[in-house]
């Protein structure tokens, strides 16, 4: 306001635009400024850009008072309110696709190196000497449960068309799951007190890139693209601890982002507007808010028969891959954003958990570290951070089960 | 009568048969016949060539079109060869493979038996003993099965399943019951450091219950699948002892004439007598430990009532003994000399039933002799609301997210827990069952309010409003004067409040104003004129 003020004393020239009357206000001041400073008081409100012009500035503005709101914001539900509450179009991303390499293209849109087998153990050993893995008994109680849903259990009825491998594969996992939580947890006491999810969502909202608008009243514009994934694993295992980091916060990875040079609506992803939601499997008020483990069913659609029917056998590893690594984000995103850490606000310490993906008989088991939320076009300017996914090969459970 | 065709014609050629008492409404056989519009129009009669004995008709099938003077051809019906899974048509009930003369009492898992408990007593003769066994007890009250920060994480636990589990502000039935329970074995599990044998034990759902007997010349069954089962290696050990079972003979099972016992079961006469307990031979976990039932539904009237639920959870629990008894020790009619013990919880989320049965006979034709026991907890609370939105007072929030407990029985949360841990703690022990933490029960007002709401939300809000004047001007005040935010309504109630809030509720209420406006502003003007 007194900069407006302050344009209307200084005549305009004929030659001089509205503009450059401006820039010529702003700088005056300013070299008066340090004379000024050196007096503790400022004599004069700060020279701001416009607040609703339709300018750069102003928009710069308008973006910098939105994030300071976030950044002032009192809790996280107010925060990821203030994060989410406007709706625009964004693609939709699901993790179980059959898109064609889509863990590259998913990579690029999470900012994640994929490596290949398991991270690094703990450098320290274990603090106290663990009681022997009883490898004989978890067999044991994987084959019960493998057993108890493909043999023992009679069910009633043929399962719908192409749900075979997931009314057996679902039970097993939750079976499965149970059972080795029960039994690990004499190496791991906080699992034994960890909660246990069946079926609840996951949901991420976040921004990466940006793209020219091509059409529409904004057309030509610079607009941020948004993606949202909803995931709905099989069961999922959260702590009130969180897991140990993998490799440190800054860990650099000599290898690089796949970067793909097409719009992701080649991928195809698709675009829709609705509620964004970050949700890691419960509200913020859970004490519980730290994943450990998440344990992902593909549904028939992703069956290896099938894949290789379609000449699609380079795909199978696919398939698994991007579900985990866009699961996981996911997930450890939702986490760090629970935690109050976002875009502008790059998270302290790395989020860490472990997923499992399996489509009844093969398993892969990945770990992903996030070291870095800030994915947007300002926020990654000078951020060296990538996030990290380590993951098997597919491992089969079992050979052959011989029924009688 | 030449304008009468089809069902007309027949109604008219049999005019006594014409509706039932003459009012119209459609005969037993009616649906026997198909709907109208869709049935296949009537062959026309036979020539009467066929009904003269020792003629030969002469047809025009061979000249393959239609001759006068020759009679019609009757073709046999003709058989395609396969049938198509659409369209195939069962035989008739008196032609199935399993069709029997004796009619059979199958008991689902939707069946709601009239009288309840003392019906499903009567058709497992069985004797009733309120409160949970001794021993089971015993284990509830024992310091070394608590857990620890048990109501802490009782209350989380709750929490979770009542509000934070799910996207949405008030999380439906159908999904708080069986996250609620899911977490509440889930917490037992977490004792197995201390009691290793939780390990023996897995669960099992969808699976598929069948057991018949025979009980005073009617033959019963249950059959389908109801919820999970928990299986356990090692059988129950039986409760009550050998002395307590004989004493049982002189118990007098309770009937409830005239109400025939086979009530609300199913009748039928297509049925297969053989026993399943849903698992094939070889199961590495042969013994049922606990079943567990959950009243899902969101709307009050599809769930069970309390007392159809517990009459539930007897029959299958029987069923399910039963069908392990006569698998260990055939399919003879005796006293067992090892009785089986089952277990069952059932809940609706918030109240839970517990249940130990012990089945001491086979023998249930006759209704003397040594009968079986039934250990029933009912209505265990355990919590007695829980209020998913704050309340807000004249825009003023009186109450947070809460939950409340018990008030009158403090300790009674931590018990309904224990039974719960209890009931999975060893299956050695009857304990199986689920002793939750006394859940708080202020369900009964909870519901009562909950149905409130259901009603017109301007009635809720205008009787609340403290305006002396009476009549349709206190209303049409109270309407206008409405505040959002006003309603003076908890718990459910409060999730009724949500209309005002939302913005098409608004224009709503809004436009009710108008025209309630519009209708009493002639009538205020009339009560002020008369007064």
């Amino acid at each position: 306001m007194a900069a407006a003020r302050y344009w209307r004393l200084v005549p305009r020239g004929p030659g001089l635009s509205l503009h450059t009357a401006a820039a010529a206000a702003v700088t005056a001041p300013e070299m008066i400024g340090p004379a000024v400073a050196a007096a503790p008081v400022a004599r004069y409100p700060p020279i701001v850009a416009s607040l609703k012009a339709k300018s750069k500035a102003a928009r710069q503005r308008r973006v910098e008072r939105w994030q300071a709101m976030v950044h002032a914001a009192e809790s996280v539900d107010e925060k990821l309110r203030i994060l989410t509450k406007m709706q625009f179009m964004k693609y939709v991303v699901y993790p179980q696709t059959f898109a064609l390499n889509a863990d590259r293209w998913y990579q690029g849109f999470t900012k994640t190196v994929f490596l290949s087998g398991l991270p690094p153990p703990p450098a320290e050993p274990a603090p106290a000497p663990a009681p022997a893995l009883d490898l004989a008994a978890l067999r044991a109680a994987a084959c019960d449960c493998l057993l108890q849903e493909h043999f023992f259990l009679r069910r009633k009825g043929r399962p719908p068309l192409y749900r075979e491998y997931e009314t057996i594969g679902s039970p097993f996992l939750d079976q499965l799951v149970a059972a080795l939580m029960g039994l690990l947890s004499a190496h791991n006491p906080a699992l034994a007190a960890a909660a246990l999810d069946c079926k609840r969502p996951v949901h991420f909202y976040w921004l990466r890139g940006e793209e020219i608008i091509p059409c529409g009243h904004r057309k030509g514009r610079v607009d941020a693209l948004r993606y949202q994934i909803n995931d709905k694993p099989n069961n999922q295992i959260r702590m009130s601890k969180q897991l140990p980091e993998f490799v440190p916060l800054d860990y650099s990875v000599p290898i690089e982002i796949p970067v793909m040079n097409c719009k992701p609506d080649k991928l195809p992803l698709f675009k829709r507007q609705y509620e964004n939601t970050i949700f890691i499997g419960s509200k913020t008020a859970d004490p519980y808010c730290y994943g450990h483990t998440q344990f992902h069913l593909l549904p028939d659609k992703f069956k290896r028969e099938r894949l290789l029917k379609k000449n699609c056998a380079d795909q199978i590893e696919v398939v698994f891959r991007a579900n985990a690594i866009a699961s996981l984000f996911a997930w450890t995103g939702a986490q760090a954003m629970y935690q109050g850490f976002w875009s502008e606000a790059d998270v302290t310490r790395p989020f860490v958990s472990q997923g499992v993906v399996t489509d009844g008989k093969y398993f892969s088991f990945f770990c992903y570290q996030l070291n870095t939320l800030a994915l947007t076009t300002q926020a990654d300017k000078n951020n060296p951070r990538k996030n990290i996914c380590w993951g098997t090969q597919n491992i089969d459970c079992y050979v052959k089960i011989c029924l009688g | 009568m030449a304008l009468a065709s089809g069902p007309a014609r027949r109604a008219l050629a049999r005019p006594g048969r014409l509706g039932l008492g003459g009012c119209g409404a459609p005969r037993r056989g009616a649906y026997e016949w198909g709907v109208r519009s869709t049935r296949k129009p009537e062959p026309p009669p036979r020539d009467r060539v066929y009904e003269i004995p020792g003629l030969e008709p002469i047809t025009y099938a061979g000249k393959m079109h239609f001759m006068p003077g020759l009679a019609r051809p009757v073709f046999p019906p003709w058989d395609p060869g396969w049938t198509h899974p659409k369209f195939r048509r069962l035989p008739p009930i008196h032609e199935q493979p399993l069709y029997k003369d004796q009619a059979c009492y199958v008991f689902h898992q939707r069946c709601r038996l009239l009288e309840g408990v003392k019906q499903a007593l009567w058709l497992t003769k069985a004797k009733l003993i309120e409160g949970l066994p001794k021993k089971v007890l015993g284990l509830v009250e024992d310091p070394r099965n608590h857990i620890e920060n048990q109501d802490e994480r009782v209350l989380n636990v709750i929490s979770h399943a009542r509000l934070w589990h799910s996207t949405e502000d008030i999380p439906k039935r159908e999904t708080y019951c069986p996250v609620i329970v899911d977490s509440l074995i889930q917490l037992c599990k977490s004792q197995i450091l201390k009691h290793p044998s939780l390990a023996k034990r897995i669960c099992a759902q969808n699976y598929r219950l069948s057991t018949t007997w025979n009980r005073e010349s009617l033959l019963l069954q249950v059959r389908g699948s109801s919820g999970a089962r928990l299986n356990a290696k090692d059988p129950l050990p039986p409760i009550a002892s050998r002395e307590e079972v004989e004493a049982t003979k002189n118990h007098v099972l309770e009937t409830f004439y005239p109400i025939s016992p086979t009530i609300d079961l199913q009748e039928c006469n297509v049925y297969d007598v053989e026993d399943d307990t849903g698992f094939r031979e070889g199961y590495p976990y042969p013994y049922p430990h606990t079943l567990y039932f959950l009243e899902t539904a969101n709307l009050r009237p599809h769930r069970f009532q309390p007392d159809q639920l517990r009459a539930k959870m007897i029959l299958f629990a029987f069923g399910n003994a039963l069908a392990q008894a006569r698998l260990l020790y055939g399919n003879d009619t005796k006293v067992l000399e090892q009785p089986v013990v089952v277990q069952s919880v059932g809940t609706d989320g918030r109240v839970f039933q517990f249940l130990v049965l012990q089945l001491n006979t086979t023998d249930l034709a006759s209704n003397e002799g040594v009968k079986n026991l039934v250990w029933v907890d009912s209505d265990q609370l355990l919590y007695q609301h829980f209020w998913c939105l704050p309340v807000v007072k004249k825009k003023v929030v009186v109450k947070n997210e809460d939950i409340l407990a018990n008030t009158d029985k403090t300790s009674e949360c931590p018990q309904l827990f224990e039974m719960r841990l209890v009931s999975s703690l060893q299956p050695t022990f009857p304990e199986g069952h689920c002793n939750s933490p006394g859940k708080r029960q202020e369900e009964p007002t909870r519901e009562e309010k909950a149905d409130a709401p259901t009603q017109s939300s301007i009635l809720l809000c205008a009787g609340n409003k403290n305006c002396g004047q009476p009549g349709a001007l206190h209303l049409v005040i109270s309407l206008i004067n409405s505040d959002p935010c006003s309603p003076n309504i908890s718990g459910r109630a409060a999730e009724k409040r949500c209309p005002f809030n939302k913005t098409l509720s608004t224009y709503i209420v809004h436009k009710l104003q108008c025209i309630i406006i519009t209708f009493f502003f002639p009538l205020l003007i009339q009560n002020q004129t008369t007064r």
